[in-house]
């Protein structure tokens, strides 16, 4: 995996205090957002039994886990057991976090794991418009996007494309799943009114369409 | 005029549709046990003679017997709801939500089956099941993704209906058939929003929190 941030989800789509998985490279991870707003991103299980943080629930600063509800600080240490209400639990209990950042409307990840952080993601005043799952591999979705969303100019940085449309500016965030699944996390330069915001959602639609469906595909 | 009564299996997603509307609009109901799990009582004789479907639930209100989760769903919220919140005259809402309920009771049964298949040892193509209800799901997401930027909370407009309370145990209930929510950010939050509607109960597999 080459070093860098990764876009994970479009900021809105994570409330404060609550929780989603996803993954990134065949990586389970949890982005959740405490209830003063702090995105994180961690290994998406729990040290005890192995339970995806992702289905657990967020309490204040902490993250419980579904199973037998050990709380996690916002720094992935263990801070409670609630079978051993007395207990002081032990430093060494704690869920592997990775680097998070928030920019440009979508929550970050940097990786891979263990690489110092350099920079943070771009800024950029951004609406959120979708995310766009696709049973398809990054690399055979990007060839396609700049006529798929009906682009006059296309550039590619760090983690996004940036597209010229007649919708408007679009700037999609890039998410490697895995072998055969990405993400777009789909955003607005700047404000939109409503109608365009549909707008850009049913295109994004139709797009899955098209890169899902081998035979129209083939056709372009 | 007196209580209605559920034949009730407490982990049938059907039943728990019934109870949800029930509770949400704060009508008790006698909840009649059936053991469908593992005595599939559901199938004996005098439940066949209730409805020869030999399917749950089950409403018995007085004179009137229904079988059709929706159908039930529906006589509940216009008879026994006086303020009738989550149902709706207009026309055309009303025809939106018909078609969102139609789309519980027929395509959403893909959901229901891979969930009884994955769970509860039903036959079935249990990745074919899995397949279809994700594909259900996704419509479901693209559907709130679109409300929600034109600025509706829930499926047929600002306001939860009936519809919103038919849909929900699928999505909820998803990762029981290894579907999970990480594809559905738009029903994530349609989820939050209807989980704290007054009364909104859980089911047992549904976590009590959010």
């Amino acid at each position: 995996m080459q070093k860098g941030w990764y876009p994970l989800a479009l900021s809105h789509a994570i409330a404060a205090g609550t929780s989603a998985g996803t993954v990134l490279h065949g990586q389970e991870i949890v982005v959740w957002r405490d209830s003063s707003g702090g995105a994180h991103t961690w290994e998406d299980r729990c040290p005890h039994r192995g339970m995806k943080m992702s289905f657990g629930f967020v309490r204040g600063d902490h993250i419980a886990c579904l199973y037998h509800g050990w709380e996690y600080d916002q720094g992935g240490q263990c801070r409670y057991i609630p079978a051993h209400p007395k207990l002081e639990v032990p430093k060494t209990i704690c869920v592997k976090t990775y680097p998070a950042a928030e920019a440009a409307g979508m929550i970050w990840v940097w990786m891979p794991v263990g690489m110092p952080v350099e920079g943070g993601p771009a800024e950029q005043e951004a609406t959120g418009v979708r995310s766009l799952y696709l049973d398809r591999a990054l690399d055979e979705v990007e060839p396609h996007l700049s006529a798929g969303f009906g682009a006059s100019e296309a550039a590619r940085e760090d983690g996004v494309i940036r597209l010229v449309t007649d919708l408007g500016p679009l700037r999609i965030g890039l998410q490697p799943v895995s072998a055969d699944r990405c993400a777009l996390h789909i955003t607005l330069a700047g404000t939109a009114e409503p109608g365009t915001l549909v707008a850009v959602a049913a295109r994004a639609e139709a797009f899955r369409r098209r890169v899902e469906s081998a035979t129209l595909l083939a056709a372009e | 005029m007196t209580m209605p009564q559920l034949y009730n299996y407490d982990l049938d997603e059907n039943c728990y549709r019934v109870r949800l509307v029930a509770a949400c609009i704060g009508l008790p109901l006698d909840l009649h046990g059936v053991d469908a799990f593992p005595g599939r009582e559901h199938q004996s004789a005098p439940m066949l003679a209730l409805n020869p479907l030999g399917r749950l639930p089950i409403l018995r209100d007085g004179d009137l017997v229904l079988t059709q989760p929706e159908a039930i769903l529906l006589h509940l919220a216009e008879r026994h709801d006086p303020q009738r919140r989550f149902v709706t005259d207009d026309p055309v809402r009303r025809a939106r939500m018909m078609e969102w309920l139609i789309f519980a009771a027929r395509d959403l049964s893909m959901a229901v089956a891979a969930r009884t298949t994955s769970m509860l040892g039903e036959p079935g193509d249990t990745d074919a099941l899995r397949a279809g209800a994700r594909r259900c799901l996704r419509i479901m997401d693209d559907h709130m993704t679109r409300q929600s930027l034109a600025g509706s909370d829930f499926f047929v407009g600002p306001e939860a209906t009936l519809a919103d309370l038919a849909l929900f145990p699928a999505f909820a209930l998803s990762r029981d058939f290894n579907v999970d929510h990480d594809e559905f950010p738009a029903l994530r939050l349609w989820a939050r929003r209807l989980r704290s509607l007054p009364g909104f109960i859980t089911m047992p597999g549904l976590p009590d929190y959010h």
